[in-house]
């Protein structure tokens, strides 16, 4: 206090500006009202909350300022009281007691509540209500902590009925004393459920409070701001740092899965340091689809470079008038992710282990190794008419006899389980985190540290995480504050030359990965993936991030804030693979050279760094203030944004020796390097008015223009304007009777946004550069030369999309039940898109600014929560559904089976429509075909058109190929339930996908894929056959066995396509809070003992052995068990 | 206080500007159209782009008799071509790049006049009008009539275009090919590039003249490549192949290959017998393609007594063992030796017998009919699976068939021209002089009928695994016969025991009929149960003279239509 003092004083300020501002120390702060809807007991100092920021101001101004705008009047001696001692304060929305406690925090002064009066009086002075105040009195002590374990300062405990009561201190424990007659404790904090305790005969209490999941005073993240829950206009969705962290994932993107609504959140694989793919509110646009990343309110490239215990909170903000402040960037949605700092009083240290393991959800099964033999015979044979020589492939001997062939000889005879060789049972995983925070009021700091690992299922990969965050927020003095934030990642990623994944399923069992004396084998001719995942060598990636942020904030009058942000992010990769060359020898004899593995012919290095840098620098003003009903809130803001990489690769091949992957011990002959960079910038103006009347009519308005290096200077600024409104109906006095309505809003929004992320120099006809090779003489020599390879269109500039949300948020039985529904519409204009433009041009298809799409949606959430006595749970649900067409896109695109055309869905299914399988030869006669290789067994199609219009007995791809339905899935939900009941929880979450059409893919009903492959068991019986009778071939689910007719039968057609939806038991969590009367004897605040499982089932429609939200050959998805620990000190 | 934040807005105030960045960014690590093709090294850098081998593709011999892919098909030989199939995709845009970067090279030469000497600026146009015409008698030797334009197209423009007769087209590319031949030097110093000549742009013209049969054209430009006196045939023809022989006289236009340069033959692997760490012959020569080499007495297997089906590479035309690997000789450090008794052959680099991974008795996947490919490979291959060997565009002995066989086809036979010709070719594979007719089965005149049955073998012989051989079947109509005969192997080695083996029938159980274009008939030896279908062939005669049009650009393009059948 005394150094606050001197600075201003050394600050020399003018007569007349140190009057003015000692009146604004009196008279400018912040009062909100509101009435509290919860609270049992209707006294006035129940029912009244205030907000209140003063900065050094006497505490007698602070009571004369409360008074003033208050009913509260207080009672003290000035001989008794310090008040002249000067204090900050900085209160939104509390409670007298709330207040006291922060004025009077570590003074000798107890107070005492009696309705509008209030004494204050000396320590050790019997305090409590002045009526009682002869009367016999009992002490009450205890401790209050949140779900988590930690200590609540500031609780309101009072004795139900009477205005009697305290907060808790900064360990969270609190004295009462009161008189014996009393019976129940009501124990109350901001965000938490209200406790009530019948007192009887105790007089300790342990009281955890539980968080209220979804409360309407919840502060939630907007755009360059935060707004309380309950005002916002625009559809934004939100979730708690810790329902992140409780998912147990390392990755962020992850965890979002299912969390909120209109957030699709796919995975296809589960591979160590894997990120998930995150849409919000489906497609918008046919280009980069990913929503825009902003932590701390910096823009930030990916979001799992943030460890999730780091987060305080994430928002995302689906709607365009949420959006729109982000303008050029927005379109596809924007989270913004808010990471965890100190408050005033809190000071500790916390340390979370978790270990566990992974193990896949499901694998694929195979056929085993004599149905094997017979079902490769049969494909040959089919591949052959069907001739005499039923054993094409395996001679008959072979097949009867393989086991015992097999027992005799294992080298000739292999019978290899490849996926059992080369999957491990489970992967071990890790985390720690070590927290700290310490928080006065000139400086409060949150640092934490942490470390992950992940192994794999397989050797040779795993993935290490250390990331470092340290926030720090200084109050310099009434007018000045900054923060300091500092953060650090670094990741490793370790993988094996090859992925073996593909290759370890279609592997057949006739090709051995092992001699029986350990050596390499040769498996199928050199493809021996066992060999090359054990020798093949690396493929490592270390990815350091460091970032920063440095913001000023200056408030020269109350409510008017002036911040000046600047965050540098810096870069720096490296991967590393080294392929080593595997040689197999022959079986029988160790030195006879068989060749070399596939995947390792020569021992090569390549190196690749990659450099890069973003700076973001931002000006804002805030300006909020209230005119007795009528709150504004102004914000206007200048924002650059620049980003640099540059790439360059090196490599050496044919070395000799395999043990010292450095580039300088390669020969000098098979060098090869490379090197890239590009750089892009924006430049923005942008600028909000929120405006609200008696917290009941809501206005928002925003916009934001946007400069992109991406356009041409004459078509490069775009202006992306929104607004919305709310009406809180509940608010309305005729509604005010209805007993269970506790909120009802509804809200309406309309904005653009826009969109250019279309590679960096598009309206630039850029030369490409290659090389070239000519005889010069005898030698071969190599030229460079250049080409423009891209046709390119000057005048391409921003894609925008329009985009209006109606929704509905409401709560009922004393916000027990809540809803929030919205529903949307999304156009976007002037769509960016590589439009299929002719091949015989010569060009690649150039980015143009065509076609229109339309994305219309709904999403919903529902929750229930409530507490019996020490039981308390909640239940909440969402389900979205979105679905795009495609408008006039002035041509078409292919995506290989996918289309997007005008009157199709995003990326649409495209391909034939299939008429079940071919049964007799009459039927094939008769059936049109593709070609003349068609055969009884296999999938027959449909004629639909031909060059005239009407069918030409022929099926061809140009004539033929119809829209088979969307590829994305519908109907997308989530939900949890959590209970607690005294010091255990429990919660369980859930997720899924209504419907998905979805194709089987090769691996997954394909047999001999790569030719050689192994064959699914899904297709064993259940194929058409020769050898099956006509009733079964009726019934056969799959076409014949075929390589030669793989093109016929395999070609995209709705035969392939099936509902691929599913329900997924997300995570599962037990745990339990060691009571504190048992921490307190080992002197610590909380100890937290958690176990989890995650992804342990899935109900859905897949072939056995699949997982519904992997990719064929990608890695499996797994379910993970974890043990935690959480130790706070 | 005042100073102060004034100060403060001071120094804010010149944050701001400084930190306003600049967004006139321009690309880094890539050049700008917008003033290319000014300067001479930049035009140079254009053209050098034409020669990158992506955009000189030559057709795949998988498609032909001539090989055989174990039990596989690919969609030319099962008959399930469509306008999917990537080869037809990927051909049509890689030559249509091609066209659109010479046609842009010449729109643009005009803005160096002055700067660059116009002889330079005409060799310049001379190689883009020579590449060009490549691009479209490729297109329209596989595609028919084909978008036809020489300017730089713009987006509307290109809708509009529909398919240009291939004859038209083909009289615009005789006079591409005649510009070039006008201005490209006939030949390059050895410290100088080699690009195309005057020679490449008549042996192209009279390759394509001679495919749409235009005999006059085809032998007036052979002759005229002849006449330069540029070329001279190969001394030996197994070497010529090899990747060791580099820029050989014999070569009038091809792309090289360079390891060093990291520029490969890839998965050599496919070519190479297993007892070297190959997949052995996963492609291999086809037992038409051995069946098609004459005798040394220049009759056919069917006719010749020379001819010993248990020794099938006994008394043949030197380039039998020269393009397929001889049972019982050495091949890459082993014996190659197929037969299911051989399970032990000799290592020539550790002078011990080893397991013979060569037959199937021992490894199942060994070559299915037991023959391996020889031409152009050698130790080099086996060492890393890479391969340098360039790629033979347009070699002499290709010319001098082309001028045989239009001069054949117009009637103008006389041995003169036969021995200026195909004897000269057929003499060099005996490595003797064409007048030492006592030491090679010369050519002799003879009807116009035995004289193209003369020409079409010894083209077979000469070219096989040159990617010739899918244009020669295509424009004598023999796709339609050849392409619907199945693909026949050795039976599995239980039956082939007791069947051949131990019947003494070992190779050839009986000798196929060649009939009169020189195609071995294998079914009635199937028919007896002597050897064993590897695979069935399929070719649509009522469509695949002609390949289907890219299936995407008549979905985006009204103005397109399908070729007939697809």
């Amino acid at each position: 206090m005394e150094k606050n003092e001197k600075m201003v004083d050394s600050g020399g300020f003018h007569p007349q500006l140190t009057q003015l501002i000692r009146i604004m120390k009196l008279t400018s702060f912040l009062f909100f009202f509101a009435v509290a809807q919860v609270l049992a007991v209707s006294s006035y100092s129940q029912a009244t909350k205030l907000s209140l920021n003063l900065k050094n101001t006497t505490v007698k101004d602070v009571l004369l300022v409360i008074e003033e705008n208050s009913e509260f009047y207080f009672l003290y001696s000035n001989k008794l009281i310090d008040v002249e001692r000067k204090v900050d304060v900085k209160i939104n929305n509390k409670r007298v007691e709330n207040i006291l406690y922060e004025i009077f925090e570590g003074e000798p002064v107890v107070y005492s509540i009696n309705d509008r009066q209030i004494i204050l009086s000396p320590e050790g002075m019997v305090i409590g209500n002045l009526r009682n105040y002869t009367q016999q009195a009992k002490k009450l002590t205890g401790t209050v902590k949140a779900e988590d374990g930690e200590p609540l300062p500031g609780v309101t405990v009072i004795v139900k009925g009477t205005t009697t009561g305290t907060v808790t201190n900064a360990d969270g424990s609190f004295s009462l004393d009161v008189s014996a007659d009393v019976e129940t404790l009501l124990f109350s904090f901001v965000g938490m459920a209200d406790q009530e305790v019948i007192i009887g005969n105790q007089t300790v209490f342990n009281i955890v409070m539980i968080s209220e999941t979804i409360g309407l005073d919840e502060v939630i993240a907007i755009g360059y701001g935060t707004v309380k829950k309950s005002d916002l206009t625009g559809a934004v969705g939100s979730m708690q740092g810790d329902a992140v962290a409780e998912r147990q994932t390392t990755m962020v993107s992850q965890a979002l899965q299912g969390a909120m609504p209109g957030v699709t959140v796919t995975r296809s694989n589960n591979a160590p340091g894997s990120a998930a793919t995150i849409r919000i509110r489906g497609i918008t646009t046919i280009g980069d689809s990913n929503p825009l990343i902003i932590v701390d309110g910096v823009p930030m490239d990916n979001i799992d470079d943030i460890n999730p215990n780091d987060i305080q909170d994430i928002s995302v903000l689906k709607d365009a008038a949420s959006a729109s402040i982000y303008g050029s960037r927005a379109a596809a949605g924007v989270i913004l992710v808010t990471t965890k700092r100190a408050k005033v009083g809190e000071i500790g240290l916390q340390y979370n282990m978790e270990y566990g393991f992974e193990k896949p959800t499901q694998l694929p099964e195979y056929v085993n190794v004599t149905r094997y033999l017979q079902m490769a015979n049969e494909l040959r044979w089919n591949d052959n008419n069907n001739n005499a020589n039923e054993f094409p492939l395996y001679p008959k001997d072979e097949v009867d006899n393989y086991l015992s062939l097999n027992g005799e000889n294992p080298n000739r005879y292999p019978n290899t389980d490849w996926v059992d060789l080369i999957l491990n049972d489970n992967a071990p995983r890790q985390s720690h985190v070590l927290t700290i925070s310490a928080g006065t009021k000139a400086v409060r700091t949150n640092a934490s540290l942490s470390y992950d690992k992940t192994d794999a299922l397989y050797d040779g990969r795993s993935y290490e995480r250390i990331t470092a965050r340290f926030n720090n927020d200084i109050t310099i003095n009434k007018f000045l504050a900054a923060s300091l934030d500092f953060n650090f990642k670094r990741s490793i990623s370790n993988q094996p030359n090859t992925d073996p994944m593909y290759f370890t399923l279609i592997s057949a069992p006739v090709y051995a990965a092992e001699w029986t004396d350990g050596r390499v084998a040769e498996g199928k001719t050199g493809a021996n993936i066992y060999g090359s995942l054990k020798n093949g060598g690396f493929n490592d990636s270390w990815f350091n991030d460091v970032g920063g942020k440095v913001a000023l904030d200056f408030t020269p009058l109350d409510g008017l804030k002036i911040s000046a942000v600047l965050s540098p992010t810096l870069g720096f990769d490296k991967r590393k693979n080294f392929r080593k060359k595997v040689v197999y020898y022959s079986a029988d004899d160790p030195s006879v050279y068989g060749g070399t593995l596939q995947w390792n012919g020569t021992t090569m290095l390549s190196e690749t760094r990659n450099d890069n840098y973003r700076v973001t620098t931002q000006f804002l003003a805030n300006y909020m203030k209230s005119f007795g009903d009528h709150n504004l809130n102004a914000l206007a803001g200048y924002e650059n944004y620049y980003a640099f990489n540059e790439n360059q690769g090196a490599s050496r091949d044919q070395y000799k020796l395999d043990s010292y992957p450095y580039l300088n011990l390669g020969p000098l002959e098979f060098r090869d390097n490379s090197g890239s960079a590009w750089e892009n910038a924006y430049r923005s103006w942008f600028g909000r008015v929120m405006y609200n009347y008696k917290n009941r009519y809501f206005l928002q308005g925003n916009v934001r223009f946007d400069a992109s290096s991406r356009f041409h200077p004459d078509y490069r600024w775009g202006s992306f304007p929104s607004f919305s409104a709310g009406w809180v109906i509940s608010e309305e006095s005729f509604m005010k009777d209805i007993d269970f309505l506790s909120f009802l809003k509804l809200r309406g929004s309309w904005g653009t946004l826009g969109n250019e992320r279309i590679g960096n120099y598009p309206y630039q006809a850029t030369i490409a550069f290659s090389n070239a090779l000519f005889f010069q003489g005898a030698n071969v020599v190599s030229e460079q030369t250049a080409a423009q390879t891209q046709y390119a269109i000057q005048d391409i500039s921003w894609e925008t999309t329009v985009s209006t949300d109606f929704g509905v948020d409401a709560s009922f039985l004393d916000n027990k039940l809540r809803f929030t529904g919205d529903y949307f519409m999304k156009t976007t204009k002037d769509m960016l898109l590589a439009l299929e433009i002719p091949d015989y041009i010569g060009f690649d298809n150039p980015d143009q600014n065509t076609g229109e799409m339309e994305t219309k949606g709904w999403e919903a959430e529902l929750g229930w929560n409530d507490q019996q006595g020490d039981f308390g749970y909640s239940v909440s649900f969402n389900i979205s559904d979105f679905k795009s067409k495609m408008g006039d896109l002035g041509g078409t695109e292919f995506l290989g089976d996918q289309v997007k055309k005008e009157g199709s869905e995003f990326n649409e299914w495209y391909g034939y429509l299939s008429d079940g399988l071919i049964q007799t030869e009459e039927d094939l006669a008769a059936s049109p075909k593709l070609n003349t290789s068609m055969k009884v067994g296999d999938v027959k199609y449909k004629d639909i058109s031909g060059p005239d219009g009407v069918p030409d007995g022929k099926v061809s791809p140009e004539y033929d190929k119809v829209l088979l339905g969307g590829s994305l899935p519908r109907y997308l939900y989530g939900g949890n339930i959590r209970l607690n009941y005294k010091n255990f929880d429990f919660s369980l979450v859930i997720q899924g996908v209504g419907k998905v059409n979805d194709r089987l893919e090769g691996l997954m009903v394909q047999p001999l894929m790569e030719n050689w492959g192994h064959i699914p068991k899904i297709l064993d019986g259940t194929s058409w056959s020769k050898y099956n009778t006509e009733e079964q071939n009726l019934k056969a689910k799959y076409p014949r066995l075929s390589q030669n007719n793989r093109g016929n039968n395999y070609t995209m057609s709705d035969f392939w396509l099936f509902d691929g939806g599913y329900l997924r038991f997300k995570n599962m969590t037990l745990g339990y809070n060691i009571p504190s009367s048992v921490t307190s004897k080992i002197n610590l605040q909380g100890v937290r003992v958690y176990g989890s499982i995650s992804d342990f089932l899935t109900i859905n429609n897949y072939p056995k052995g699949w997982d519904p939200e992997v990719s064929a050959s990608g890695y499996p998805i797994t379910s993970s068990f974890m043990f935690g620990l959480s130790v706070k000190f | 206080m005042k100073n102060k934040l004034i100060r403060l807005l001071f120094i804010s105030g010149l944050f701001l500007f400084s930190a306003c960045t600049d967004l006139d960014l321009n690309p880094l690590s890539e050049g700008s159209s917008e003033n290319w093709y000014s300067s001479e090294s930049e035009i140079n850098m254009a053209v050098n782009d034409l020669y990158r081998n992506v955009f000189w593709p030559r057709d795949n011999d998988e498609w032909t008799d001539d090989y055989t892919r174990r039990d596989l098909t690919t969609p030319i030989t099962n008959g399930t071509i469509n306008g999917e199939w990537g080869t037809v995709i990927s051909v049509w845009q890689n030559a249509y790049k091609t066209i659109a970067r010479a046609n842009t090279i010449l729109a643009n030469l005009d803005r160096s006049v002055g700067a660059v000497p116009q002889t330079t600026l005409d060799k310049f146009e001379a190689e883009a009008r020579f590449v060009r015409a490549s691009q479209y008698a490729m297109l329209i030797s596989h595609y028919g009539d084909v978008i036809y334009f020489t300017d730089v197209l713009d987006l509307e423009e290109a809708f509009t275009l529909s398919r240009t007769d291939k004859n038209t087209v083909l009289q615009s590319v005789y006079e591409d090919y005649d510009f070039a031949a006008s201005k490209l030097p006939t030949t390059y110093g050895s410290s100088e590039l080699q690009r195309a000549t005057k020679g490449a742009a008549l042996a192209m013209k009279a390759r394509i003249a001679l495919f749409f049969q235009d005999w006059a054209i085809a032998r007036d430009a052979a002759k005229a490549c002849m006449d330069l006196g540029a070329y001279e045939l190969h001394a030996d023809f197994r070497t010529l192949f090899l990747s060791k022989t580099k820029n050989p006289k014999e070569m009038i236009f091809g792309v090289p290959r360079s390891a060093v340069l990291n520029v490969v033959i890839g998965n050599t692997k496919n070519w190479i017998n297993r007892l070297a760490g190959g997949w052995g012959a996963a492609e291999a020569p086809s037992w038409e393609l051995l069946c098609s080499f004459l005798c040394t007495d220049g009759l056919p297997i069917d006719e010749s007594p020379l001819f010993d089906p248990r020794d099938p590479f006994k008394n043949r035309d030197p380039r039998c063992t020269e393009t397929i690997v001889e049972f019982g000789t050495p091949w890459l450090g082993f014996t190659y030796e197929p037969h299911p008794d051989t399970l032990n052959v000799y290592n020539y680099k550790t002078g011990k017998y080893v397991k013979n991974n060569d037959t199937r008795s021992n490894a199942a996947f060994a070559s299915f009919n037991g023959l391996m490919w020889k031409k152009g490979i050698d130790e080099d291959w086996a060492d890393d699976y890479r391969a340098e060997n360039e790629i033979f565009i347009m070699r002499y002995a290709d010319v001098l068939l082309i001028y045989a066989e239009a001069k054949i086809e117009l009637n103008e036979i006389d041995q003169a021209m036969l021995d200026a010709s195909i004897n000269k070719v057929r003499a060099r594979a005996y490595k003797v002089a064409v007048s030492d007719v006592t030491k090679y089965p010369a050519v002799i005149a003879g009807t116009n009928e035995a004289m193209r049955k003369a020409v079409r073998i010894e083209r077979r012989m000469e070219l096989a695994f040159e990617g010739r051989r899918y244009e020669d079947i295509i424009r004598w109509k023999l796709a339609e016969k050849v392409l619907s005969k199945d693909i026949y192997g050795m039976l599995d080695v239980a039956d082939l025991r007791s069947k051949v083996i131990n019947q003494g029938l070992w190779f050839f159980p009986q000798t196929p009929e060649i009939d009169e274009d020189g195609v071995a008939i294998f079914e009635p030896i199937y028919n007896a149960g002597l050897i064993k279908r590897l695979a069935l062939r399929d070719f649509d005669k009522n469509r695949q003279y002609l390949w289907p049009i890219p299936t995407k650009e008549i979905l985006i393009n009204d103005n397109l239509q399908q070729n007939d059948g697809y």
